[in-house]
């Protein structure tokens, strides 16, 4: 049997990680991405400093290119899209389209990661003026002003004296049909205050949350930090309502640890949009012949003890395709799912043979 | 927690809109709110305090209100504090700031550690600059600079409790050429002046003689130790006082310093350090007593034959993690019976009088349900003791006066535990 490769579809963290594993192990690999660039949401959404360390994202993306590039083992094919597969792994033929046209390729496994896409807040139920009002933005709208360098209310291009965010936009939320915490908004959205209030020292910074959800080190390096160093200010009770009054929007609903209503003016108001499964991701799972697990993402059935196994012989998710994922999952699921694959492929020549 | 606004409406008589008549219910209107401002300059005065810091930290998770006895007979407690100085609230002029005890039980809780035993005094000591302090207590404040107690009582009468005893003691102050002392005993304010104190002092002397202890006092030398004055706000106040006191200390030499009052014993060890750079040998008379227990058994006549409880004095127990000497001591009784209250030691309810609360029963009557005092009172009543066993000097007229007040007379009665020591060594059985 033939060395084969194993492709990656996806170039994002995961994907990258994925590419960087099989190639220390010797092994092929094909990394697919359908843009023309690699780095995923980082570099698409333009992010500017990554959560909860802070690094430069460009920096740290730019990291992880350069340590899959001019390697013999690793293609990168860009702008192309994986379009059909025949067989099963570890005899499978995936067809890559791109500009010049369909190609056939031979690889022994599969890792989709194929990542997340941002909360359309346009589908929120509660209305908030996304597309109506300049000032009401998103997480990822900061993260682009941010990378240039400036924290500025849209609608005048002024700085702002008085923000705020509020949480769990298109998250846990059962009309929507999103039942899950995106799991990574809340640091962000803490990430950004943080650096609002760095930035422009004299704006008011408010988180509006229903449970603030900071794992592990996250807790005192980003919440504690922005409450007891940055005065941030955190409030239990979510936003419901927001409307415009003369210039500016104001925000309305309960502060429910004073139990009483609140109506607050905001120069500018924050979105905290959670994770969707991108479309790459459902395309893949039915490409591949995956069920969805009953989120919507690709399902894995190893559980806790095995988080990149599908249902496909070969086949492995990794990285936010298969669920909210923070950077840190997504990286150690991309070395995981890239052990699996090379261990697949070995375990198949040895087989043969 | 806050009162708002909720749906004023109104309506006006007669109103014609384009011919069409929308007069009386018609054209009813619903006012708009007004917005709700939170306006951080308050908490931003705090949290930029020194001391103040920690105002900042909560995260409202509320552990302390569990425990704040303030909030027991009312609505308090740091997380409270903390979301009415986010949502504008004046600290500096308001009832909050005079309602806290510092009884440490919130701090104990806590898992940021908001700390209002500095946040307190750092807030109170600007309130008590701008001259926002309630009368009763700048009275008390105006006694202590003027007469070195908050009775404003003069230090010649300081002494005057002894007067009428067979026992002899050491007055430092008297001697002319002052020789060492194994015992400079520091008898406080309200051994020395309140009448049930005076009772105490001299149950103290008796022990002490009884023991062959070589001891002394400051006589009307002594003054308040300050750690109240300090937790109040009066910064300077309390530094005048460490520094004379301090100076007594050192010119009469000791082998240890034992006090009678656990302000004083938090003050001596833990405060006076930082303002005179010296350090004190300091015991609280339970800790100093409760290491002779065997002489103490040896020298018992008679017996206590009640059922008691003891209410653990908050600076001796969360400030300072004295729990066992008091219990020693009271274990040591010939037939008394002991049984715990249902919050005690770490756990142990707040008498109320910390932290200023002392001075200020009127003021926080108005804003609480009932005295703490009282609620500790009806505790000890209801475990079944005949008689609350205290060694605070803070202790016995406040409680006392919740006995007064709850309609206790019959069921229980408040004793120091020096009190009792004393009648059982003079050979007394209290049945």
């Amino acid at each position: 049997m033939p060395d084969l490769p194993v492709m990656v579809i996806g170039g994002g963290p995961c994907g990258m990680e994925a590419t960087r594993g099989i190639s220390d192990l010797g092994y092929n690999v094909v990394l697919v991405d359908k843009a023309e660039f690699l780095g995923g949401n980082p570099i698409a959404g333009d992010y500017a400093a990554l959560t909860p360390d802070m690094r430069n994202a460009e920096d740290a993306m730019n990291e992880m290119i350069e340590a899959i590039t001019d390697n013999p083992l690793i293609e990168i094919r860009l702008n192309s899209s994986v379009v059909a597969a025949e067989g099963k792994a570890p005899d499978l033929s995936v067809t890559v389209k791109n500009g010049k046209g369909d190609e056939k390729i031979d690889v022994g496994s599969v890792i989709i990661s194929t990542g997340f896409q941002h909360f359309d807040p346009g589908k929120e139920t509660q209305i908030y003026g996304y597309y109506e009002y300049d000032d009401v933005i998103t997480l990822v709208d900061v993260e682009r002003m941010l990378k240039a360098g400036k924290f500025v209310r849209p609608s005048t291009g002024e700085k702002p004296k008085q923000v705020c965010f509020i949480q769990c936009v298109g998250s846990r939320d059962r009309q929507i049909g999103n039942q899950w915490c995106s799991k990574v908004c809340c640091g962000i959205a803490t990430k950004e205050a943080i650096e609002i209030r760095d930035l422009v020292p004299d704006c008011k910074v408010f988180v509006f949350y229903i449970d603030m959800r900071m794992y592990g080190f996250w807790e005192d390096e980003l919440y504690w930090k922005a409450q007891e160093e940055k005065q941030v200010n955190f409030i239990r009770g979510i936003v419901t309502e927001i409307t415009l009054r003369g210039d500016g929007v104001v925000v309305k609903g309960e502060d429910t640890t004073m139990g009483r209503p609140m109506e607050i003016p905001m120069d500018v108001v924050i979105l905290s949009i959670g994770m969707e499964p991108s479309k790459g991701s459902t395309e893949m799972a039915k490409l591949f012949d995956i069920p969805l697990e009953s989120h919507g993402f690709i399902e894995t059935i190893g559980g806790a003890l095995n988080t990149v196994q599908t249902s496909a012989p070969g086949i492995f998710a990794a990285g936010a395709s298969t669920g909210p994922a923070d950077l840190e999952d997504s990286i150690s699921m991309g070395g995981a799912a890239a052990l699996k694959a090379c261990a697949f492929i070995r375990k198949s020549q040895l087989q043969t043979a | 927690m806050g009162d708002h606004k909720y749906e004023k409406s109104f309506q006006l008589e007669e109103a014609i809109v384009d011919g069409v008549d929308i007069s009386g219910e018609w054209n009813k209107m619903y006012e708009p709110r007004e917005l709700t401002e939170y306006d951080t300059t308050y908490l931003e005065k705090v949290i930029g305090l020194d001391g103040g810091e920690s105002m900042g930290w909560c995260y409202q998770c509320a552990a302390c209100i569990g425990v704040c006895p303030v909030d027991n007979v009312g609505s308090y407690g740091p997380r409270k504090i903390y979301r009415k100085l986010q949502t504008g609230l004046n600290l500096f002029e308001d009832k909050d700031l005079w309602l806290c005890t510092s009884c440490n039980n919130c701090l104990r809780v806590c898992p940021k550690e908001v700390d209002m035993m500095k946040i307190m005094p750092a807030v109170r000591e600007q309130a008590v600059l701008e001259g926002n302090v309630p009368d009763e207590l700048q009275e008390m404040l105006q006694n202590v600079a003027e007469y070195g107690n908050p009775m404003g009582e003069s230090a010649r009468k300081r002494v005057r409790w002894a007067k009428d005893m067979d026992e002899t003691f050491r007055d430092l102050t008297k001697e002319d050429d002052p020789q060492p002392v194994d015992v400079l005993w520091y008898v406080s304010d309200y051994f020395s002046y309140h009448n049930r104190g005076n009772d105490a002092a001299r149950a103290m002397v008796r022990v002490m003689n009884k023991l062959n202890i070589d001891f002394g006092t400051l006589g009307k030398e002594e003054k308040c130790d300050g750690d109240s004055q300090r937790l109040v706000g009066e910064k300077g106040l309390f530094e005048e006082l460490a520094e004379h006191n301090d100076s007594l200390f050192q010119k009469y030499p000791h082998k240890e310093l034992v006090v009678s009052d656990p302000h004083a014993y938090n003050a001596f060890k833990n405060f006076y350090p930082k303002v005179t750079g010296n350090e004190y040998n300091v015991k609280h008379y339970t800790q100093f007593l409760s290491g002779k227990v065997d002489e103490l058994k040896a020298l018992y006549t008679g017996e206590f034959n009640k059922k008691v409880t003891f209410h653990d004095p908050c600076y001796l127990g969360r400030h300072n993690g004295e729990y066992e000497a008091p219990r020693t001591l009271i274990n040591s009784i010939p037939g008394i019976e002991f049984v715990e209250m249902y919050r005690n030691r770490e756990q142990g309810y707040c008498c109320g009088g910390g932290g200023g609360g002392m001075w200020l029963d009127g003021f926080t009557a108005d804003h609480t349900t009932e005295r703490l005092s009282e609620n500790r009172i009806k505790e000890a009543v209801e475990v079944g003791a005949e008689v609350l066993v205290v060694c605070c000097p803070y202790e016995v007229s406040r409680f006392e006066d919740a006995v007064k007040s709850t309609n206790n007379d019959e069921n229980i009665m408040v004793l120091d535990i020096i009190e009792i020591i004393d009648s059982c060594m003079q050979g007394k059985v209290a049945a």
